[in-house]
Order: C-alpha cells, then sequence, then structure tokens
C-alpha cells in the first residue's frame, strides 16, 4: 500500500508539473483539431465504396483509430521529455538518493505519460460523443461507445508511454537519432502486425477484418479496401455507399490480444529501469568508451599561481573591435559539427560521394533521401542550442544578436545543407537542368530554415526531428509532389511553393527570435 | 563613463513587481550590490545587460537610452550571469573564440586576448579539453574569461565567485580591483567580504528597492558605536536573539560571545569596531522595520 502510495505521488506530481505548462495546452490543442477533423469530415474511413452508416459503433471506431494511430505517433513526442525534465530540473540527483528503486522511477514516469496521453484520449471521446449526438444515424449506446477506447485506446497508450521512457533510458535511443528511430518502429507496429494476422497495438485489424466480413456479407463482389485518411487526403469520390456495421465482439481471443499489448507495456517499462542509471553523470553523456575517455572529468588545475600575485589584462586595442560576419559563420559551422564519432562524418562522406556517383536518377533520388536524413541531428540543434545549453544570456546580451547572430547560424546551416547534397546538384549542374537546380537550391535553404524556425519557437530540437522525418518520408521518400522539399524526381518538384514556405519560415524565425529577446 | 539607472521597475506575471522605483548613478569604480535573496539583484543585473525590458524607467550609458540604442551598451559591455551554461563539445579555446566572433572581436585580436584570459584563470592546461569534462569552478573561470572578453567597459558580475576556491576567489578580487580603473564594474553577491575587499561603492537593495547607496566607509559610520561584544551562558542565547540583533556568535570557555548591533547596548556588552556585514544587518533591519537609512 504504501509502495502504491509513492508511486501514486511520483506520478502525481510529475503530471502536474506537466499540465501546468504552456506546452501542455498545446498538446490538448493537437487533440481537439484532431476531434474537429473527424467531427467535420476531415478524418474518412472507407472500405473502398463503402462507408459504415454513422452509428455509435462506427464513430467509435473512427475515433478510435484516429487516437491509436495519430496519437501514438504524436503523443510519443509530446510525452518524450520526463526522464529528461528530471535532468534538466536537477530533480533527477534528488531522486536519485533516496531509495526509490529504477523500476519504481519508470513505472511512475510511464504513469505520468499515460495519464497525459489519457487527457488527451478523454478528449477525443469528447468528440466521439457530440459527433453521435450531432451526426448519428442511430440511437447512442455508450457502452458501444466507451468499450473501443477502454480495450483498444488505452492499452495503445499505455504501450506508447511505456515506449517514450524506454527512448528516454535505453543508448542510442535517448538520443535525438530517437526520435527518427520511433518513426519507424511507429510504422512497423501499425503495418506489421496486421501484415501477419497478429493482434496490432492499434487495433487496425480486428476493425478491418469485422467491417470487411461486413461488407463482404452484403457484396460478394466486393474488393478490399480499407483506409484512413485525415486531412483531405483522401483522394477521389466520397463513398457512394453506405454499411451498417455493428461493432466488435469483445471475445476472449479479443482480449487477450488487448491484454498482450497491456504486457507488452509492463515489459518496456521493466526494460527501461535496466537502461535507467539514476542520473549517474557517468552514464549520463551516452558515449562510447572512447568518448567518456576523452571527456573523463578534469582535475581542478593545482598549479595555481599565487593568490597574491598581480593580476594584469593588456587593454584591447580599438581595431580588434571589427565585426567579421565570416568568422561568424566559421564558429557556428564548428558549433554545428563538433562532437560527432569519426564514423559520422564517413558515412555523411559516404552518402555525398555516393549521391554523386550513382548514375540512375531513381537511385540518385535513394540516396539523396538517405543523405538527407542522415544529418537531421545536426539541423534540429539550430535555433535551440541556446535554451538547450542556458547560453543564451551570454549570447542575447553580444551586440545584434538578431541581426547578426542569427543569419550567421542560419547561414551555417545553408552551407551545411548545400554540401550534404552536393552530390545530385554536380551532376545537374553538368547536365544544365536548371529545374533540378532550382529545386535543389530551394529545399537547400528550406531545411535548414524550417530547423531554425522550429527550434526558436518550441525551443527544443526534438519538434524538428519528429516533424522533418515525416516529412522527409513522405515527401523525399515517397516523392510526393508538394511535400518534396528538394524534388528527388522532376514530377515531384514545387520550387516556388517551397520558397514561399522557406521565406514564412524564416519571418517566423526571426520574430521568434525577435520575441525572445527584450531589445532586438 | 556613466551608468544612469532612472526609476526603473520590472513586473513579472501577476502583480509581482521584482523591481520597483530604483534610481542609480555609476561612474567608475566597483559597486557591490548587496541584498538577500529574491530582493531584485539579478533582475537589475539582467535589465543592464540588456537581457530583460524594465516594465517602466529609462537606462542611460553615457547618455545613449538602453532602449533605443540597446547595442551601445552590449559592444562595451562584459557579463557573467549567475546560471550560465556552455557547450560541452567545443573546448575552451573553441568557445572563446566563438563568443569573440560574437561579440564582433578581429580574429587575431581575439586569439591574443584568449590565450591572455586562460593564462589569467588558470585554465591554459586543459585549454584543449571538451567543457562538458569541466567541474563546476572551472566552467565559472571560463564564465570569467567571456566577459573579458571585450575588455568591457561595463563589467556585470552576477556571484562570480560562487564554486571557485579560496585561493581563486582571491585572485578574482584582485583582478576586479585591478580592472575597476577606467569602468565600472557591477558585482552582486551574497558575500560581504567580497564587497568588503573590492568594493568602491554599495548599494543595498531589498523587496526590489534600494536601501541605501554608500561608500563602504559611510556604511560603516551608520553603525559605528552601535555594535557591542557580549558574552553570555549558551542558555540564554534564544532570548537574546529574540530582543537584539545578533550578527555573530561564537562558543568560548565562558560562554557565547555574540556579536549584537544595537542602538543600546545590552547589560555588560563592550563596543567593538563594525565591520560591513554588521552595517549591512543594521540597514536591513532598518528598512523591514520601515524606517529610512
Amino acid at each position: 500500500m504504501n509502495s502504491l502510495h509513492i508511486l501514486y505521488q511520483m506520478a502525481r506530481a510529475d503530471f502536474l508539473e506537466r499540465v501546468r505548462r504552456y506546452s501542455f495546452l498545446v498538446t490538448l490543442a493537437f487533440a481537439v483539431y484532431l476531434g474537429y477533423s473527424a467531427y467535420s469530415g476531415q478524418v474518412v474511413l472507407r472500405l473502398g465504396d463503402y462507408r459504415g452508416v454513422y452509428n455509435t459503433a462506427w464513430l467509435s471506431a473512427l475515433m478510435t483509430l484516429v487516437t491509436t494511430t495519430f496519437l501514438s505517433l504524436v503523443g510519443f513526442y509530446v510525452v518524450r521529455n520526463s526522464v529528461d525534465r528530471d535532468q534538466q530540473t536537477g530533480v533527477g540527483r534528488i531522486l536519485a538518493a533516496t531509495p526509490m528503486t529504477r523500476l519504481f522511477y519508470t513505472a511512475a514516469k510511464v504513469a505520468s505519460n499515460f495519464a497525459v496521453l489519457s487527457a488527451m484520449v478523454l478528449v477525443l471521446m469528447g468528440a466521439a460523443i457530440i459527433m453521435q449526438l450531432t451526426k448519428g444515424e442511430g440511437a447512442v449506446r455508450i457502452g458501444a461507445l466507451i468499450a473501443p477506447f477502454l480495450f483498444v485506446v488505452l492499452p495503445a497508450m499505455a504501450v506508447v508511454a511505456a515506449m517514450a521512457i524506454l527512448f528516454e533510458t535505453a543508448p542510442i535511443l535517448r538520443s535525438g537519432a530517437g526520435n527518427v528511430i520511433y518513426f519507424f518502429v511507429w510504422t512497423a507496429l501499425l503495418v506489421a502486425p496486421v501484415q501477419a494476422s497478429l493482434p496490432d497495438m492499434a487495433g487496425i485489424g480486428a476493425f478491418m477484418n469485422s467491417m470487411e466480413q461486413t461488407v463482404k456479407a452484403i457484396d460478394p463482389a466486393w474488393k478490399r479496401s480499407f483506409s484512413l485518411s485525415l486531412g483531405g487526403g483522401d483522394f477521389g469520390a466520397a463513398p457512394s455507399r453506405t454499411v451498417l456495421w455493428q461493432g466488435l465482439h469483445w471475445d476472449a481471443q479479443m482480449l487477450l490480444g488487448r491484454i498482450l499489448w497491456l504486457g507488452i507495456a509492463v515489459g518496456l517499462t521493466a526494460l527501461a529501469a535496466v537502461f535507467f542509471h539514476r542520473f549517474d553523470p557517468a552514464y549520463e553523456r551516452g558515449r562510447k568508451r572512447q568518448e567518456a575517455r576523452e571527456n573523463t572529468p578534469v582535475a581542478e588545475t593545482t598549479q595555481l599561481s599565487s593568490a597574491a600575485a598581480p593580476v594584469h589584462l593588456t587593454p584591447l586595442p580599438a581595431q580588434a573591435r571589427r565585426s567579421r560576419f565570416g568568422r561568424l559563420v566559421i564558429c557556428e559551422l564548428r558549433l554545428m559539427l563538433k562532437g560527432r564519432r569519426w564514423w559520422w562524418y564517413a558515412v555523411m562522406a559516404g552518402l555525398i560521394v555516393a549521391s554523386a556517383a550513382v548514375a540512375d536518377a531513381n537511385g540518385r533520388a535513394g540516396v539523396l533521401a538517405a543523405a538527407l536524413l542522415w544529418p537531421v541531428l545536426v539541423w534540429s540543434q539550430l535555433g535551440t542550442r541556446e535554451n538547450r545549453f542556458d547560453t543564451g544570456a551570454l549570447m542575447f546580451s553580444s551586440p545584434d544578436p538578431l541581426r547578426k547572430q542569427l543569419p550567421a547560424m542560419l547561414t551555417a546551416g545553408i552551407l551545411f545543407t548545400a554540401a550534404v547534397a552536393a552530390g545530385p546538384a554536380m551532376r545537374d549542374l553538368m547536365a544544365g537542368d536548371g529545374g533540378a537546380i532550382a529545386a535543389w537550391t530551394v529545399g537547400v535553404l528550406f531545411i535548414p530554415t524550417l530547423a531554425l524556425a522550429l527550434g526558436v519557437w518550441s525551443g527544443t530540437s526534438k519538434t524538428f526531428e519528429a516533424i522533418y522525418t515525416v516529412w522527409w518520408y513522405v515527401g523525399v521518400v515517397n516523392h510526393i509532389r508538394g511535400l518534396d522539399f528538394i524534388g528527388t524526381l522532376p514530377p515531384s518538384r514545387a520550387p516556388l511553393l517551397f520558397i514561399v514556405l522557406t521565406l514564412a519560415l524564416a519571418a517566423a524565425a526571426f520574430a521568434g527570435r525577435r520575441a525572445r529577446l527584450a531589445y532586438a | 563613463m556613466e551608468l544612469q539607472i532612472e526609476r526603473v521597475g520590472k513586473r513579472y506575471s501577476g502583480d509581482k513587481w521584482a523591481l520597483r522605483d530604483f534610481s542609480l548613478k555609476m561612474g567608475p569604480g566597483i559597486l557591490g550590490l548587496l541584498g538577500p535573496n529574491g530582493a531584485g539583484k539579478t533582475t537589475l543585473m539582467s535589465i543592464i545587460a540588456t537581457i530583460t525590458r524594465p516594465t517602466e524607467g529609462t537606462l542611460h550609458w553615457n547618455g545613449s537610452e538602453l532602449a533605443k540604442d540597446p547595442n551601445a551598451i552590449r559592444t562595451v559591455l562584459g557579463y557573467l550571469p549567475q546560471d550560465f551554461g556552455v557547450y560541452p563539445n567545443l573546448n575552451a579555446v573553441e568557445f572563446l573564440e566563438y563568443l569573440a566572433a560574437v561579440k564582433g572581436l578581429a580574429a587575431t585580436a581575439a586569439r591574443r586576448r584568449i590565450e591572455e584570459l586562460l593564462d589569467l584563470v588558470n585554465l591554459s592546461d586543459v585549454r584543449k579539453r571538451p567543457l562538458g569534462s569541466y567541474s563546476g569552478g572551472m566552467k565559472q573561470r571560463i564564465g570569467i574569461a567571456q566577459a573579458l572578453l571585450n575588455d568591457p567597459q561595463l563589467l556585470i558580475v552576477d556571484e562570480p565567485t560562487a564554486g571557485l576556491d579560496p585561493e581563486e576567489r582571491v585572485r578574482f578580487r584582485n583582478l576586479l580591483s585591478e580592472l575597476s580603473g577606467e569602468r565600472i564594474v557591477i558585482l552582486s553577491t551574497h558575500i560581504v567580504s567580497d564587497v568588503e575587499a573590492t568594493a568602491t561603492d554599495i548599494a543595498l537593495i531589498s523587496q526590489g528597492s534600494l536601501v541605501a547607496h554608500a561608500s563602504p566607509e559611510e556604511l560603516l559610520r551608520m553603525v559605528e558605536g552601535k555594535v557591542w561584544e557580549w558574552v553570555l551562558p549558551s542558555a540564554e542565547l534564544p532570548a537574546a536573539r529574540q530582543s537584539y540583533l545578533i550578527s555573530n556568535t561564537m562558543h568560548r570557555a565562558d560562554g557565547i560571545h555574540a556579536r549584537v548591533v544595537a542602538q543600546s547596548p545590552p547589560p555588560q556588552a563592550a563596543p567593538v569596531p563594525p565591520t560591513l556585514e554588521d552595517a549591512y544587518l543594521f540597514c536591513m533591519s532598518r528598512h523591514r522595520a520601515g524606517a529610512t537609512i
């Protein structure tokens, strides 16, 4: 009982600390947006030409799938800062000096994450009820409305909550790379079990099979098709036919599948505890052995000159105070690139060379895509360093922080991006492909500007890492016009759109930094 | 060279004023800023360092108004904040080169200056080690070095000796004294002995208001004849604390030797020469009681 009380108090303190932050309101706003999207018909669940009659079962299934698919991605990034916050605030060291066990700590953090995600789920459940009341085509059945949230959504959120803690404690995953890796984990979690006919985290398989059987029963010639789209991405005519679907049957096998995911959440929590090192500074860096040696704490220098020895500083000549923008850009570049391991540079160089060497356009686009993902942690520093390393007071009390330092940072980002994407550009230049060069130029401007704007406004590298990875996957890897910011293939190029977007982002970055400064 | 603060106030969210109606005029020398926690010292320093915009009032640096021309002060400013971070992957030289570039210093002059400063703060031996491996005291010394990079005319140091060992503290005090001749140094600290050793002027601040602005000698004169040493049994100390302002106590064979700041002496107490700490406590207690200093 006492243990449960301690667990409750730890989770409660963490939860209260979060919900009293401005960012929690933004989080809830996202949930409201998702709910509104579903309500206003921007979220479409269809089976080819069919949609379900808007009864309780169908609307609840729609909101459940929206929640488990989209919230399992966004929610992860929202809650993945709990351990880090204890690290940053120093509270972690205090907790580490108490009898608290590692499992206790990770369990409390998972519980707090779960509570935050549940708050978002509640908003979406509210949206389902409003939809049923305003657009419903049948009587409200409270049990049928709540059951999918209870049996499908909550276990999924428990997994996300535990995954977020694992991604804060496990080596490699706890670095910024974890934000990128999770996107691929999330994709695999949604797709792989469905394809293997296993119980999936989001419950897609269960809903899909049940709905497909219902359609097949009334239309044996119907071709299998199931899609859930958000924000008008559901191309083609609206479903013209309806099917009456009465909901899932919560039999033992289905409930066992959901309990399995709860078990996975518990397992992930335990695994996170294995990696959690109680804020021991020796593990905080999470670097390899050699780097750990390099960063072994330096002993205080002992050869101090006598305290009574006279101290003198040579006055600085007046001509020394000459501003050098180029020098500042070089320093910013050094700051961006310092601290990476040799193999990081080797892979980067390999990708640059390969992207120039591959003759086939599709192959080159593939290598370029890889080259544009590899340095995501370099870009994500832009605009966030002052916050992350607490150097704002030093930077913002220097002359012209807005007119010199910020442009120098952006220039360094652009130069770095140009180097990263240099391979295909050389080929395009030699081929005289003006369209490709235009798209390339805009892409090179766009990436660091996006990073800077998101960094300045959010203050954390996580925002860019999450948004960019999704954008990169949808736009660059799949060559979707309007989203492929660097125009990997001719049909996906839209330089005009991205130059406008780049200018808007640059303005946003300057406005964000301006707002942070007492004086511009 | 003059820094003028006129009726400056800073209100944070709600109706909490961290600073109110604060006015001060400073010339070359070291101003020691003394006050209890939450008195508004750091807010005042942030305002002067152009980090925070005041809610009301104006600041002028050599006649230029800060709100209209913040660069007038930024180009001549050296600022060591109370809490600051470093970039852990850079070494001392790289970090200082970066800040020199941010401050607009030419590369060659910056390199010479950095060498000199690293010698001064005794970090030459570890200049190539990543800052992430530095101890708290060493980071503080890097902070001192960066504040002096541009040979500032206005040096603002907030709790500069925090984390320094005793020898480095003395050395830093000497450095401040050496630097103070042709510039304005504002030193905020809780350590009265740091101010006692270096300050040419002292500003006492409490609850966001200026309590007193005087030279150390003037402050000491305020408590002259008001400081007593009182020997009493240790059992009587709690009761004595209720009646008198006691600035210090020491256990001795004949009982507790209590240092009392009071207009009239306790029974059998002997007068002793006042210290700046006595003066500080006297002024603060008078301010709390609502009396003018």
